[in-house]
């Protein structure tokens, strides 16, 4: 199964990056139109939803959508904001932190956005009209707990993209990217600043006893990292794929709520910003994707689609990031993941220990999930949790990341 | 053996009356049973929708000015994290000019626990939501609904209905659980449909997801919004009563047909006996027919009792909707245990019935040739055990009767009821031996005339079949006694008390904005007397000091606020009060309260006691302590409420305005006051109410409520005349051959005619006259026990002189009816077929 050492090859920038990494888009398609199915429906609350069926669903036709294509610079602060002639889009940050007492504590706050319509057949704006959904996901995890909230909302491509009535939204500069209290929000005040820069992230859920969530200052230590050919990251054979960045050298400081008490943390962020039209299609059963910050600086994206390669196989993808924010895309061949020992999560068997192999870079790693227990029960569910990278031969810790599975 | 059961069931060729009478009886009583059946299933499922929607389970929230909400207000809510969702509601007129409620919903931030996942659609298709939410829309709909939208069933899905204004609904998607008469769609469509703009009706949270109320706004958590289910289930249980006296007084018609028939047969059983057909093969035959029997009568009577309950649906429908607000299909929706349950209810009660004669044919002796009317030689044994049987009905009456003492008031419904039961019961099986009794002490006393002595000693013999009859007589005519005397009395009452409650002549709604403005200048005018500002609210009753000895209870309420004035307080009914009605009226005006009866009923509250209440409001934990100082009665509200005097309620509630009540000045005209009020204000007709108005609506929905009652009633007292009358014709011809012989002495014709008159018409009075006492019972029962149970207050016991008059005229009526066709056979018989030996059957 494994590629590893096959292809050692550069495959320069016509490489294929790692287009359709997230289960949580999926989230966000299963999640609209499961979830909803499950409100609509009458089926039982918490029925886990057919992977196989919900992954279907982002087969669906893109016709009408505005297509990612290869040579379509990334511009910004203009494509921090919403793109809202694509149909699938999210702003997705994970960190992985500690507390005063050194105590590991991880967390992942996602804005999903995805269009009902074509752009074509955009209703015409009025009362509640609405043509854009947004979801929205807090998780906070710690030793063996594991906190997980979502929420819903929508809006109108046609609402003012300032800070105004929407009850979600996101806008390019200053940057801001809410739904409801939920917020990732610039802390630069000069307009004509980079705003994306230094972040400030509010999410809280519940309350008394059961609150829980974080308030967290995001500061960014390196430059953005565009995969794939310059942001663009293909998916598929036929060329289809997605704009796809990531600011992987946030230094986090803050707060964590979480069982009543309130930790005060520092550590690492990763936060990914990608947006398509075309969905997966209907022979993929699932995702694996890591996102790891070493400690020597590097980072390291790497994911597969489990029957999304050539002949049915894996398809593997990912961008080794130098500590300066250099990016070397990786090709199919140049990585291999071996799924070593599953635990159980929430009645399900999810492979919580991988190695992963990146020979060009060097890296020959045990990935482990400390925690089996990270299951984001949400409308739709899936697994996602922090991770420590280990040396294969060694043993010796080498970094600490963020594994995200799905279709388990 | 298919020889022997036809040879049995032959009898029924040769006696077709009796055919037709065991199966009238069959039918009678498990049509009306399965109708009332059909009636409850019908209302539990439309209540069931309805709680599963969406505003019962959840908390509302709306302006505490009245003024609407907007899409603003749900916006600035939810990005400073108040887990709101908008919801529009509103009416629009169908084609056919029936009010559809249409409910515009944000699926995305409508709590997900909440019922909405039992509004459900038929397909769930991944591409639903974007269905739901993106033009042209969904509209999703019950398929009892399709008929007011002029739709057939298999259209339905995607069609565009029009409405009266000529808009069209969004394409219809079924949702078999949502309430009759509702449409779900996004909020989005409905605000167009609704052209509401901006606004939306409320806004709703997850049950006690809030903790207390933004500013500005008023919370009433789910808890106190009473659910149709449970105000109704006394209601049903009352359906349920009655049904079941018609289905017991059916099965007496039964068992006398069933009685009838075997005697009538002893001597063809006896044959069969000989002929060698075992004692336990018969038995089984006999059995079987009764399973025949009872499957064709129960067949038929649930088909007619479907039928009955769709006549009779339309009123309950309305009388829930009227009564509680609770909306109720006019549509028949029957799950498929009503079936079987009518079908097991019926074979059941004919099988008991039948035990006895099963039993008796089981014990049949082959030799026992010459006693042919074995049966009639036990019958004193039967009175004794009768009279024991009523005994121990009687006993477990007293029973109930002790234990129901012991309880607080306002528990026991089915004990209640049990009581009523029992004292039927024991009032039927004692019928016959005091009419046995009254017989011979009569014939005692008519010693020296020998006419009359014979028509007492003749109706004693007749006494064993009619007594059968005469009981369900009496269990009818209490029961219409009993039901008639508590309607007409609550009638009375509760006309008297709206006379007491509309002391206003005009009640003016302005808007909450301008309710000051409004309130003085009515102060100003000269055509006012007086003005009575109401005002409501919300508050949760935490607990309750009797005595320095407090106990929690942590209950919703309602706050009224009235104005006592010089109009009101001379009127407003008192029921109990701490210091007499002076000292409760002046407590009141100072800042006391008062409470209604259901209240004081429900939770055992008494003037003097101190009640601490948290408001429902802004400053939701503002507890306010009260002192009760007057109970007062409050007919048709089906919620403990709590009476303040406005302006503390006012203060002390923050409540926001409601009407205002206005006396007019003597001579004052109210069309001027109204035109000038349109000048002023630019206030619509609409907007002030006639007094005589609010009197006809409310009195219209009291007239309704007791349409099915009344309509059950009547039909209770036609099944036992029919049960009567289906006993005297059975023996009609027997009592030729016992009239012959006196015939024969010279007795014309016309006075044995007028002597059975006589006969039947004495027994059906003096049945009726035992009816009284014990319907009089039966309305105390009612509403001394039973309406406090269900309903919280106690009703003045009336007794109607008249209608006990018209109730024993009905008794007599019946009985002379049901003597008069064999009278008339008699009369018409020739003199010769009186004295023909008559062949036996």
């Amino acid at each position: 199964m494994s590629a590893r050492g096959a292809h050692k090859r550069w495959r320069g920038p016509a490489w294929r990056g790692p287009a359709w990494r997230n289960p949580a888009w999926r989230g966000l398609a299963l999640g609209l139109a499961l979830g909803l199915a499950l409100l609509l429906g009458g089926c039982e609350e918490g029925t886990a939803p057919e992977p196989s069926a919900g992954f279907a669903g982002l087969g669906e036709s893109a016709e009408g959508f505005a297509q990612a294509r290869p040579g379509t610079p990334l511009r910004f602060p203009e494509d921090h904001g919403a793109h809202p002639d694509h149909r699938i889009e999210w702003w997705y940050l994970t960190a992985n932190l500690e507390d005063q007492a050194g105590e590991p504590l991880g967390l992942q706050w996602t804005l999903f956005r995805q269009a009902l319509v074509p752009p074509a057949e955009r209703p015409a704006p009025g009362p509640w009209v609405a043509d854009q959904l947004w979801m929205a996901h807090l998780a906070v995890s710690r030793g063996e707990t594991h906190r997980v909230a979502e929420r819903f909302a929508r809006s109108h491509a046609a609402d003012p993209t300032h800070d105004g009535p929407g009850q979600a939204g996101a806008m390019a500069h200053p940057f801001r990217a809410w739904l409801d209290d939920w917020e990732l929000v610039t802390r630069v005040d000069a307009p004509d600043a980079d705003t994306f820069e230094r972040l400030t992230l509010t999410a809280f859920d519940g309350e008394g006893e059961a609150r829980f969530g974080y308030r967290l200052e995001l500061t960014a230590e390196g430059p953005l990292v565009l995969h794939g050919e310059a942001g663009f990251s293909q998916k598929a054979a036929d060329g289809q794929g997605s704009h796809y960045y990531s600011q992987p050298f946030w230094r986090v400081e803050g707060e964590v709520i979480l069982d009543g008490e309130t930790h005060a943390v520092t550590g690492r962020g990763w936060l990914d910003r990608e947006w398509s039209s075309q969905l997966l299609g209907a022979e993929q059963a699932g995702w694996d994707w890591f996102s790891l910050h070493l400690d020597d600086g590097h980072r390291l994206m790497a994911f597969q689609l489990r029957g999304g390669g050539e002949a049915g196989g894996e398809y593997r993808s990912g961008t080794w990031i130098s500590p300066e924010g250099e990016p070397r895309a990786l090709a199919p061949g140049e990585l291999a993941l071996t799924p070593l020992a599953t635990s159980g999560a929430a009645d399900r068997e999810v492979p919580t220990r991988w190695r992963l192999e990146v020979p060009a870079a060097g890296l020959d790693l045990v990935v482990e999930a400390p925690q089996a227990e990270r299951w984001m029960d949400t409308t739709v569910p899936y697994w996602e949790g922090e991770v420590v990278a280990r040396d294969h031969d060694s043993g010796d810790r080498l970094g600490v990341g963020y594994l995200e599975m799905t279709g388990y | 053996m298919p020889t022997a059961l036809s040879t049995l069931l032959s009898h029924y060729r040769r006696h077709p009356g009796q055919l037709v009478m065991l199966l009238l009886g069959l039918w009678v009583a498990s049509a009306l049973w399965s109708s009332v059946q059909a009636i409850n299933a019908s209302a539990r499922d439309s209540y069931a929708r309805a709680e599963a929607l969406f505003t019962t389970g959840l908390d509302r929230l709306e302006r505490r000015d009245g003024q609407s909400l907007t899409r603003e207000d749900f916006t600035a809510l939810r990005r400073a994290g108040v887990p709101v969702s908008p919801m529009l509601e509103g009416e629009l007129e169908a084609a056919d000019g029936t009010r559809l409620t249409v409910i515009g919903i944000d699926p995305l931030t409508l709590p997900g626990d909440s019922a909405f996942a039992t509004a459900g659609s038929l397909s769930s298709s991944p591409g639903e939501l974007t269905g739901f939410l993106s033009p042209p829309w969904q509209t999703r709909v019950a398929p009892d609904t399709l008929a007011v939208l002029g739709v057939a069933p298999g259209d339905a899905a995607g069609s565009t209905p029009g409405l009266s204004a000529g808009r069209r609904l969004p394409p219809l998607s079924l949702s078999p659980s949502l309430p009759p008469d509702t449409l779900v769609m996004d909020i989005a469509a409905a605000a167009a449909l609704l052209e509401s703009g901006e606004r939306i009706s409320r806004l709703v949270a997850a049950p006690g997801a809030l903790a207390e109320a933004p500013d500005g706004l008023v919370l009433t958590p789910a808890t106190t919004l009473a659910s149709p289910g449970q105000l109704t289930e006394s209601f049903h249980l009352n359906l349920t009563a009655l049904a079941l006296l018609a289905l017991v007084v059916g099965l007496f018609i039964v068992q006398a047909a069933l009685g009838l028939a075997l005697e009538q047969r002893l001597g063809m059983l006896r044959t069969l006996r000989a002929l060698g057909v075992t004692g336990r093969a018969l038995v089984g035959l006999l059995a079987l027919e009764l399973v025949i029997l009872g499957l064709a009568g129960a067949l038929a009577g649930i088909a007619s009792g479907v039928w009955l309950a769709q006549a009779l649906l339309p009123d309950v429908a309305a009388t829930l909707g009227s009564l509680y607000g609770a909306g109720v299909g006019a549509e028949l929706r029957l799950p498929w245990h009503y079936w079987l349950g009518g079908l097991a209810v019926t074979l059941g009660g004919l099988l008991l019935a039948g035990s006895g004669v099963l039993w008796r044919a089981a014990r049949l002796s082959v030799l026992d040739l010459g006693q042919a009317q074995a049966w009639r030689a036990g019958f004193h044994r039967q009175l004794r055990l009768m009279a024991m049987a009523g005994g121990l009905a009687a006993l477990v009456g007293l029973a109930l009767w002790a234990w129901l003492a012991r309880l607080p008031p306002g528990e026991g419904l089915l004990a209640g009821f049990g009581l009523v039961a029992a004292l039927l019961l024991a009032s039927a099986l004692w019928l016959p031996p005091v009419l046995a009794a009254a017989l011979a002490g009569l014939a005692h006393l008519a010693r020296r005339r020998p006419l009359a002595q014979w028509a007492l000693a003749d109706l004693q013999l007749q006494l064993p079949r009619l007594s059968l009859a005469m009981m369900a007589l009496l269990i009818a005519l209490s029961a219409n006694l009993g039901v008639g005397s508590m309607v007409g009395g609550f009638r009375l009452t509760f006309l008297d008390w709206l006379d007491q409650r509309l002391v206003a002549d005009l009640y003016l709604r302005p808007p909450a904005e301008r309710f000051d403005e409004v309130h003085a200048w009515l102060g100003e005018h000269p055509g006012v007397a007086e003005r009575l500002a109401t005002r409501r609210s919300e508050a949760i009753l935490l607990a309750a000091e009797r005595e320095g000895a407090s106990r929690r209870l942590e209950l919703p309420v309602g706050l009224y606020g009235i104005t006592p004035g010089a109009t009101l307080m001379p009127a407003w009914p008192l029921r109990e009060t701490l210091a007499g009605r002076q000292a409760a009226w002046s407590a009141f005006a100072a800042g006391d309260a008062f409470i209604n009866e259901q209240l004081a009923t429900a939770e055992g509250l008494a003037p003097g006691d101190r009640l601490t209440l948290a408001g429902a409001g802004a400053r939701g934990g503002a507890r306010q302590t009260l002192t009760v100082v007057a109970v007062y009665p409050d007919y048709g509200n089906p919620r403990g409420e709590v009476l303040l005097a406005t302006p503390r309620l006012a203060e002390r509630f923050r409540a926001p305005p409601g009407s205002v009540g206005i006396v007019l000045a003597p001579g004052a005209d109210a069309d001027d006051l109204r035109n000038a009020l349109a000048e002023r204000f630019a206030l619509g007709r609409d907007s002030l109410l006639d007094q005589r108005e609010v009197k006809r609506v409310a009195t219209g929905i009291f007239e309704r409520t007791f349409t099915i009652t009344r309509a059950l009633n009547a039909l209770t007292l036609g099944v036992a005349a029919l049960a009567l009358l289906a006993s005297l014709l059975a023996q009609a011809r027997e009592r030729r051959r016992q009239l012959a012989p006196l015939w024969a002495l010279g007795v014309p014709r016309a006075r044995l005619g007028h002597l059975q008159l006589a006969q039947l018409g004495g027994a059906a009075l003096a049945t009726g006259l035992l009816a009284v006492p014990l319907g009089i019972a039966i309305t105390w029962g009612l509403v001394a026990v039973i309406n406090v149970a269900a309903f919280g207050w106690r009703l003045p016991l009336h007794v109607f002189p008249g209608e006990i008059a018209l109730t024993l005229a009905t008794a007599v009526a019946v009985a002379l009816l049901a003597a008069a066709l064999p009278v008339l056979r008699l009369w018409q018989a020739p003199p010769r077929t009186l004295l023909a030996e008559e062949t036996p059957s």
